[in-house]
This record gives structure tokens, sequence and C-alpha cells, in this order.
């Protein structure tokens, strides 16, 4: 039992130890790999906690005025 | 009348302010950008949590300033751009030197990866902060921003202060650089 996690895990290291081999050349350049990592990054759910709680503490976001708009100011 | 209860969480006393603006929408289509770049730029999974809550935070302020001349996402680039750039050197000039947390690379995966593909991630992600934190910031900066599909080459040298062609030849240096410098950190 313990051989075959001992094995798992050497071929889990060998697969990953692949991929990271072939990432270079699975990506076209920097920026298809920089998009396949964003795409990856999740945003931590506390962010948007915190900035209820902020923007809660701050009141509502000011209105720009009517004329402004109409003059694109 | 009965008494303010006391000692509620403000998102229950107070919600209108976020949900009722629709501000709620446009954290929810931006704030993955926002957080990736500062991610990156920081290599620290805090200081990018911090950054981009404050970024979204003056977005909501300053509302009232957007101009429409620009689209939602590069107005929120430029308040980010701004923003991590004075951190980074006020951090700087306190000397002191981010030390990048080991979850950082564990939250880049999704929840429901399985093992192996959590290992790839966060292993390819190190490989990915390794590179970026060689290059210089301006490198760093505009590989960054040319990975969002949604800004032209346009916007980038509008947010970066300089001309379409200028930045189209720096992106040629520094898509080499990263490349070299990406293949050696294998």
């Amino acid at each position: 039992m313990k051989h075959q996690t001992k094995l798992s895990q050497e071929q889990q290291h060998a697969e990953a130890h692949q991929t990271r081999q072939q990432a270079g050349q699975e990506f076209a350049g920097a920026d298809e790999l920089l998009r396949f990592d964003a795409a990856q990054t999740m945003v931590p759910p506390r962010i948007a906690r915190r900035l209820e709680e902020s923007t809660g503490k701050s009141g509502p976001p000011p209105r720009r005025s009517w004329w402004k708009n109409l003059l694109g100011q | 009348m009965n008494p303010p209860v006391t000692g509620q969480s403000p998102e229950v006393t107070e919600p209108s302010a976020w949900a009722g603006s629709g501000f709620g929408s446009l954290y929810d289509e931006h704030s993955r950008a926002i957080y990736y770049l500062a991610l990156r730029f920081f290599g620290d999974e805090q200081k990018a949590e911090d950054a981009t809550h404050d970024v979204f935070l003056k977005a909501f302020q300053r509302m009232d300033q957007f101009r429409h001349e620009s689209s939602v996402r590069t107005w929120l680039y430029r308040i980010a751009i701004n923003h991590c750039q004075n951190l980074a050197q006020s951090w700087h000039s306190r000397n002191v030197h981010a030390t990048a947390d080991d979850s950082i690379w564990e939250n880049s995966a999704a929840k429901t990866d399985s093992p192996l593909r959590v290992l790839e991630t966060k292993e390819l992600g190190q490989r990915i902060q390794t590179t970026l934190d060689s290059l210089p910031e301006e490198y760093r900066l505009l590989l960054l921003l040319v990975a969002d599909e949604e800004l032209s080459y346009e916007e980038i040298a509008a947010l970066v202060g300089q001309s379409a062609d200028a930045v189209r030849g720096k992106l040629h240096r520094a898509r080499k650089a990263f490349a070299a410098r990406f293949g050696t950190n294998a």
C-alpha cells in the first residue's frame, strides 16, 4: 500500500516535471502563458466582503450632476 | 421604534451602497483582471488582496469622475497601476522586501482541481512569478497588460504614457526576455 502511494507520488512528480518542461512549448509565448495563468487565478471572496463593508461605511457613490453629463464634462 | 441593533455586521445593515449602485456587477466583471495584475506585480497574495480592495474602493468613491472617454476596464487599470506603483515605491523606500506566501500558489488553482492539477498550477505559477520578478518593472507591467485581450495596444500605450509604437518595441523585447528567462527557470 505504502509502495503504491510512493509510486503514485513519484508518477505525479514525473508528470508535473514533464508538464513544467512542456509548458514553454505548449504555449505560443508569454502572452498566452500569462492568459492561461490569469484564467487559473481565483479572486479571494474575502475581497468582495471587505468591499461591501467599506462601501457601506463610505456611503453611496457620488452622483454626477445632470449638466456635467449633458456637457460631457 | 426599535433601537438600532448593535454588533450587527455591516453587510447586513448597509448593503445598499454596493448592491444599489450596480457596482457589484462591475466588480464581478473586472476583479479577476485587477487582482491578477496586482498578484503578479507584487508576487504576494495579501498585498494583491489589499490592492484590489483599495482599487475598487477608490473607483467606487470616484465613480462621478469617470468620463466614459475610456472603457471602465482601462479606467480601473489606471487606478490599479498608480496604486501598485505607489505602494511598491513606498515599500521599497522603507527597504521592506516582499516574501511570497506559499498559499499564493495554492490559491491559484481552482478548488475542484485534482492534486496533480493543483501541483502543476502551483509550479507553473511559481515559475511565471520568478520569471516576471527577474524582469524590469516596465516589462513586467507591459506583459501583464498585453495578456488581457480586452486591451488594445493604444489603450496600453495610454496607460503607460507612451506611444503605441514604443509599446510594440518594448513588448517585443519583453517577450524575448521572458521566454529566455522562463526557459532557464525550468
